[in-house]
């Protein structure tokens, strides 16, 4: 597997598409807890790799990087993610993220914005407490946040057998014996000010049935060069609608 | 060796020591079904089969021309049948 060790993570990355293209590399962070780099690699970062080099990574303590204790909260996220630009060697790319993805893909564009040229941002919750599934996550309800995943992503836990155990004491792992907990209950939302001085363009991605699809209205009065695009479908829309959300981010990437 | 027994090793390789499998890996094993393959071990499983087989079985490039209910669908002998088509 390829691993590189970031921020003091090994960190699970992929890569898809040309390395040697002109064009601004994409990079893809998913979302937490039943997420990892999957559901962009079978999902939209094909879609995109098809015009420029694609690099799909599981975050600390998700999919095949390594567990950690702590670190969960955005800012940690953010120089992990500073972290395997650096060590993949990319100075300038393109972000995209997935929910908690999308919050640390923001927080890199607004804190290194020499770094990131345009910003994909699909279900970002603003404040985190916005999304109805943070509630079950920090209410410590597993059985509830399962019930509340699109078919495609309930498959992992099903079966009854080897698959389901597995994916049930990951998820059980990182809800009992990592601050992710206590991470997802410190952040806060990001001030207007701060979101008014955004300086990529941004394409905003929600999905109509979505308890953060408000959030989107929020985004798009505040930051100053977004656009959006709301899809049929509820918060996990990477996964849930990939092939309309890889077709949308090509789209923005190569206008 | 077969490209099946190649394969099956890959695929228990993936799932790891920890966790055996009830039944022999065949042909008509199914991915998701009969050997719960979760789909970040698919993804473990592309790169394995991309370094076993060379640069001339483009796994990774098949399997990213797919959609993932179609990628759900697969069983070890559709996975056999394009590796052999790649070779011939």
């Amino acid at each position: 597997m390829p691993h590189l060790t970031a921020n003091d993570q090994e960190l699970h990355h992929q890569l898809l598409g040309d390395a040697t293209s002109d064009a601004t590399p994409c990079v893809f962070a998913h979302g937490l807890l039943v997420d990892n780099l999957s559901s962009w690699y079978f999902g939209a970062a094909p879609i995109v790799a098809a015009s420029r080099l694609a690099v799909c990574y599981d975050l600390r303590g998700h999919g095949l990087s390594s567990h950690a204790a702590d670190g969960y909260d955005v800012g940690t996220g953010a120089r992990d993610l500073i972290a395997l630009l650096d060590s993949l060697g990319l100075q300038q790319v393109d972000l995209a993220g997935q929910s908690w993805g999308a919050l640390i893909c923001l927080r890199v564009a607004l804190e290194h914005p020499e770094r990131v040229r345009r910003l994909v941002l699909c279900e970002a919750p603003l404040p985190p407490s916005s999304l109805t599934e943070m509630a079950s996550v920090i209410n410590s309800d597993p059985q509830e946040l399962l019930n509340m995943l699109p078919e495609s992503l309930r498959e992992a836990f099903s079966g009854g057998k080897r698959r389901a155990l597995k994916a049930a004491s990951r998820l059980k792992r990182l809800l009992t014996e990592s601050s992710l907990i206590a991470d997802l209950k410190a952040e806060g939302d990001i001030d207007d000010e701060l979101l008014a001085a955004l300086s990529q363009e941004t394409l905003l991605l929600y999905g109509d049935d979505s308890s953060c699809r408000p959030v989107a209205d929020r985004l798009l009065e505040l930051v100053p060069h977004a656009s959006l695009k709301t899809l049929p479908g509820g918060h996990y829309l990477a996964a849930e609608r990939a092939s309309d959300v890889g077709a949308l981010i090509k789209e923005f990437l190569d206008g | 060796m077969t490209t099946l027994t190649t394969v099956a090793a890959l695929i228990q390789e993936v799932i790891g020591e920890d966790w055996d499998l009830d039944d022999e890996i065949t042909l008509e094993s199914s991915f998701a079904d009969d050997l719960e393959l979760e789909s970040i071990e698919f993804v473990a499983l592309a790169e394995k089969m991309q370094a076993s087989f060379g640069e001339g079985v483009d796994f990774v490039g098949w399997l990213s021309g797919k959609e993932l209910d179609e990628i759900i669908a697969l069983k070890v002998g559709d996975v056999v049948e394009f590796i052999d088509a790649c070779r011939t």
